[in-house]
């Protein structure tokens, strides 16, 4: 076994480097390789309580076993994992330690499981605020899929004032929000004017409402301070395994080599055969569905501006050789092809513009974010990078964000605008159907 | 006249077969006003007499109360049934009842945690010496988790219906109506607007609570490219925090608003009286007034354009007044409940007393600002985890340790099912949010390109242009096909899809928990800000859209369950002009606006 005795060290570094809560001991992980049961339930509660912190949700270690065990198999499959022995594991986990170390350590390397995690559970001391809106892209596709009826019973009814009452309860909420975050804005920027220069870190330059209430009432805060040490020590251990890593997965090729010898790795022909064998699948699965009917709309919407387009280009284009036709001898003084090519070059350059806009944007920080305030004078003359020569901590300014937010408002409004523009033309339909009432809409 | 030969026809009195007729004065209601303005205008002042109010009352209490809701809801077959007969309209829409609770549940907390936060802010801040500060408007929060309209809403409620109800009239000829029509709707909010007034405590947002965005929709609405929704800065809320309402709201000519009242006490009067009459009774004198009331209100708006801007935004600054009088009066309320609560010094603060300033820079805060300092342990614990997390940042994997990983991940790759699909769920959505916003931004585009060029080398840009978008357009077509094909193929891989009906649901879950996160970044993210005014536009916009979701995912849910109802459902005629109404305000106007419904004598 290569590095006999930094494997060792790099396993209690990466289990160190894992949040408290999922903390796995190093020697499960040998147990696994050996594929031992009773490594099993470990790795499953490893991977369960892992894999929910990553992508959010209540949950608890006294979750049943068989909702964790699905849970664990159907996050992999969101994630790309495709080995067909893993989602064939029993869900009372009873068996398949090795199977769960090798969906592990791919986790790993494949999302940057490690990093994720570090990131998502960081100790946040500052006034954060997210940059995406992610969360309500998330929330509007589970809006559909809620079924709930709750106090009536399924023969009751609902009273259609009830409905606008509610309706117009929840404009004023939306209102009241409104203003309560705009005293929020007020109220963290005075105390990010008050305390400008006050901080310990210069790039912050002020502090955060957590440290300025830290600063009144310091006893109130060590559990605070005692959260950054814990993290510091998990970072550490982070760095520690960045350096011991590669035993760790010389080890895992190890593990690889013990089930190619055992014949259980399986072929993937094999895999095949057994897909074609199961039953058709049937339309039940509510992430594809939804993932459709947004491609669906998508796909309209472009139809819809390509017909658009396709008949103004024809019809300006036709206009445009016409008018250089009729205007040859003139144009053929002028240099007319050099103006051309100039104009192609420019219209390159705008359109390069757009398509970086459709096309993903790598490293785009999502999230949230510690708010900082830096008045346009300081920020030019200090620069924003932390460090001068290496490359700078990811940052984003306002006024980036609120351009991204503009556009998303515009295309929502759209959407809405579309919807609400439907509606109208069905209820004129209906209007139509109503014995002696005219409809005059306003 | 025809009108005195024509034997108005009520709106509401077709009960339903079974049912008892509650109220008879409701139905005296169905005399004849030619126009709703008139209607309107009389709408504050006329208060329902006790019988009336009590019966009222009891019908919605029975309507909406906590613990009959069978009862109350039930369609027209028991005994209380005098709710449906009314021609109100009882429909099965649970689900969209239950998501608007639902939304309106998610609001509350935000709106709690918001709350905490301000108070813990401005606790800081009093303490930091900042005399001036004040706690802000805080909506009170006694009826925030209340599901239930309290009896003073559904009256106010109950009054507007009838309202509306008025609206649909006997009308002599179609050709007369829309010269009246065009009044009415830009009249009516206003005085619902003074009739929400009392009841502003409570909070009474029906229908047509918007006062100043209907009012002012209406009146541009002859430009339909101003028709829009406000814009976040324009999402002007009744708040301190706004120093432009702040400094016009003292002036604000209250014209408008209060001129509803007055004419409306006369008119309401009349209303009554010839309620009274009923039936036969030809409405001369209600008309006349209505006509009066409809030409005066006409010369407004119509006259001018500055002196229709003028009156918008004297409208708006009215409702602003109102509202903040309504904010203080809430704030005064919650004010020693919501301090204690917090832990915050109470003191009872004078709300419209501080000045709009938002920018204290006062020298003494300033100083004291500086001599601030964090406390030692903190220091240290802050910085020793600052430089970790900026060691982990630009820690590098050696490369011996990312080929051995790049190894090991091919090599189980390999073990994978296959045809494996090039994308994962994670990279199918994550491409698919790349994409939202592209059909959108590519209309922009399309919209900027003029239709006429001065010179012949800006024609031959904006060709391009355009089909350099047309291929653009192209390309994301069939990306998103790629796309379809990839989810198709994902569902097949499911690990319980592939099974029986109906059992992946609770495993689908995890997808759409997926909170975003800085993919394997290391470091803290920061978001700089340069101005207040920067500030607020981001909390604005990000609160923007995190609405138009939720009025969207309610729109389609509307759409579902509403709409067929309208089409299938065999009402009552009155009550499907009623539906109808209230569905059309909903879906196309956002619940700001509603049509105005005339009842066409001529078809008969």
């Amino acid at each position: 076994m290569p590095g006999g005795r930094a494997l060792p060290g790099a396993v209690g570094a990466l289990c160190r480097a894992m949040p408290p809560p999922a903390r796995l001991v190093p020697e499960a992980l040998r147990r696994a390789k050996l594929d031992r049961p009773q490594a099993t339930l470990d790795f499953w509660r490893l991977l369960y309580a892992l894999l929910k912190q990553i992508h959010g949700g209540k949950w608890s270690e006294a979750d049943a076993i068989d909702t964790q065990i699905r849970f664990v198999k159907s996050a992999l499959w969101y994630q790309g994992y495709g080995r067909p022995e893993l989602y064939r594991l029993p869900s009372d986990g009873s068996a398949g330690s090795r199977e769960l170390l090798l969906a592990f350590s791919w986790l790993l390397h494949r999302i940057s499981l490690l990093e994720q995690l570090l990131a998502r559970n960081r100790v946040r001391t500052g006034d954060e605020t997210s940059v995406c809106m992610c969360e309500d892209d998330l929330s509007q596709s589970e809006q559909g899929t809620t079924e709930i009826a709750p106090e009536y019973g399924p023969e009751d009814r609902v009273d259609i004032r009830y409905l606008q009452w509610l309706n117009g309860r929840l404009r004023f909420q939306w209102r009241s929000l409104h203003a309560q975050h705009q005293e929020q804005c007020k109220l963290l920027h005075k105390i990010h004017l008050l305390t400008s220069g006050s901080h310990v870190d210069q790039i912050l330059g002020h502090f955060s409402v957590t440290e300025m209430d830290l600063i009144r009432q310091p006893e109130n805060y060590k559990q605070l301070v005692q959260l950054l040490e814990l993290e510091t020590m998990q970072l550490e251990a982070f760095l520690e395994w960045k350096q011991l890593e590669l035993v760790y997965w010389q080890w895992m090729e190890t593990v690889l080599d013990n089930m190619a010898e055992e014949g259980n790795m399986c072929k993937p022909q094999d895999a095949h055969i057994e897909k074609s064998s199961l039953p058709k699948v049937t339309s039940c699965c509510p992430w594809a569905d939804s993932l459709t009917g947004q491609i669906n709309k998508l796909s309209r919407d472009l139809m819809a501006l390509r017909d658009q387009l396709h008949e103004l280009v024809t019809h300006r284009r036709s206009a445009w050789e016409e008018k250089v036709k009729a205007r040859a001898e003139d144009l053929q003084r002028e240099d007319f092809p050099a103006t051309v090519r100039k104009i192609q070059e420019a219209v390159e350059l705008k359109l390069l513009d757009l398509s970086n806009l459709c096309a993903p944007k790598k490293n785009k920080v999502h999230g949230l974010c510690r708010l900082v305030y830096r008045s346009k004078h300081s920020a030019s003359k200090t620069g924003f990078s932390r460090s001068v020569s290496k490359e700078p901590a990811p940052a984003v300014s306002a006024t980036e964000v609120i351009r991204e937010l503009q556009m998303r408002e515009a295309s929502l409004q759209r959407e809405l605008k579309q919807l609400r523009e439907e509606c109208r033309q069905r209820l004129d339909e209906i209007a139509e159907g109503l014995d002696g009432v005219i409809c005059i809409s306003p | 006249m025809a009108r005195e030969r024509r034997v108005p026809r009520a709106v509401p009195p077709t009960p339903r077969p079974g049912c008892v007729q509650p109220h008879q004065d409701r139905g005296a209601a169905a005399t004849p006003y030619l126009h709703s303005v008139t209607l309107q205008q009389q709408l504050p002042l006329r208060r329902p007499r006790r019988s009336e109010r009590s019966s009222v009352l009891d019908f919605l209490r029975l309507k909406y109360s906590v613990s009959f809701p069978n009862e109350a809801m039930a369609p027209a077959t028991s005994e209380r049934a005098p709710a449906c007969s009314r021609g109100h309209q009882s429909h099965r829409t649970l689900t969209l009842a239950a998501a608007l609770v639902e939304a309106l549940g998610g609001g509350e907390e935000r709106r709690r945690e918001l709350e905490r936060l301000a108070a813990r802010s401005r606790g800081l801040l009093r303490r930091a010496g900042q005399d001036d500060e004040q706690p802000e408007t805080e909506a009170s929060s006694k009826d925030g988790c209340e599901s239930r309209p309290s009896p003073k809403e559904l009256e106010e409620l109950e009054l507007l219906n009838r309202a509306l109800e008025k609206a649909l009239r006997v009308r002599k000829s179609i050709s007369k109506t829309p010269v009246e029509a065009q009044v009415a709707p830009a009249e009516k909010p206003a005085g619902e607007g003074s009739a929400f007034k009392n009841a502003q405590e409570q909070q009474v947002p029906v229908s047509g609570r918007d006062v100043p965005g209907s009012r002012e929709a209406r009146a541009v609405s002859r430009k339909p490219a101003s028709l829009k929704k406000p814009s976040p800065y324009q999402l002007r809320a009744p708040y301190r925090t706004d120093p432009d309402v702040k400094k016009t709201q003292k002036r604000a000519p209250a014209r408008c608003v209060s001129q509803g009242p007055r004419t409306a006490g006369k008119s309401s009067s009349k209303a009554v009286a010839s309620r009274q009459g009923r039936s036969h009774r030809p409405a001369n004198s209600a008309s006349d007034q209505g006509v009066c009331a409809a030409t005066e209100l006409r010369n407004a708006p119509g006259s001018s354009k500055s002196a229709l801007k003028e009156q918008q935004s004297s409208i708006r600054d009215s409702v602003g007044e109102r509202n903040l009088v309504a904010a203080g009066r809430q704030l005064i309320d919650a004010g020693g409940k919501s301090c204690g609560s917090h832990g915050v010094s109470s003191r009872k603060e004078n709300p419209t007393a501080e000045g709009g300033s938002t920018s204290p820079q006062t020298v003494t805060i300033q100083q004291q600002g500086c001599q601030l300092k964090l406390p030692h342990p903190y220091r240290k614990a802050f910085s020793r985890n600052c430089r970790a997390w900026e060691r982990s940042r630009l820690c590098q994997t050696s490369a011996d340790a990312a080929a051995a990983r790049r190894r090991f991940t091919e090599r189980i790759q390999t073990t994978f099912c296959s045809p494996m699909p090039a994308l994962s769920p994670a990279e199918i959505e994550e491409e698919l949010k790349v994409l939202q916003d592209v059909p959108s931004l590519l209309r922009q585009y399309v919209e900027a390109e003029p239709a006429d060029h001065p010179t012949l080398q800006r024609e031959y840009e904006s060709l391009l242009t355009l089909e350099g978008l047309q291929s653009t357009v192209s390309q994301c077509l069939h990306k998103l096909q790629l796309l379809q094909a990839a989810v198709e193929s994902q569902k097949r891989l499911h690990p319980d899809c592939s099974g029986d009906v109906g059992s992946c649901c609770p495993a689908c879950v995890p997808a759409r928990g997926r909170a975003c996160g800085g993919a394997g970044t290391l470091a803290v993210p920061l978001l700089w800000y340069s101005s207040f005014q920067e500030l607020r536009d981001l909390f604005a916009l990000k609160l923007q859209v995190s609405m138009l979701h939720q009025e969207i995912a309610l729109q389609k849910l509307t759409m579902t369950e509403l709409l067929p109802v309208l089409e299938s459902e065999a009402c009552p005629e009155a009550s499907a002009a009623q539906l109808y109404r209230a569905i059309y305000t909903q879906l196309c106007e956002g619940g700001k606006r509603f049509p105005v419904l005339v009842r066409d004598e001529l078809a008969d």
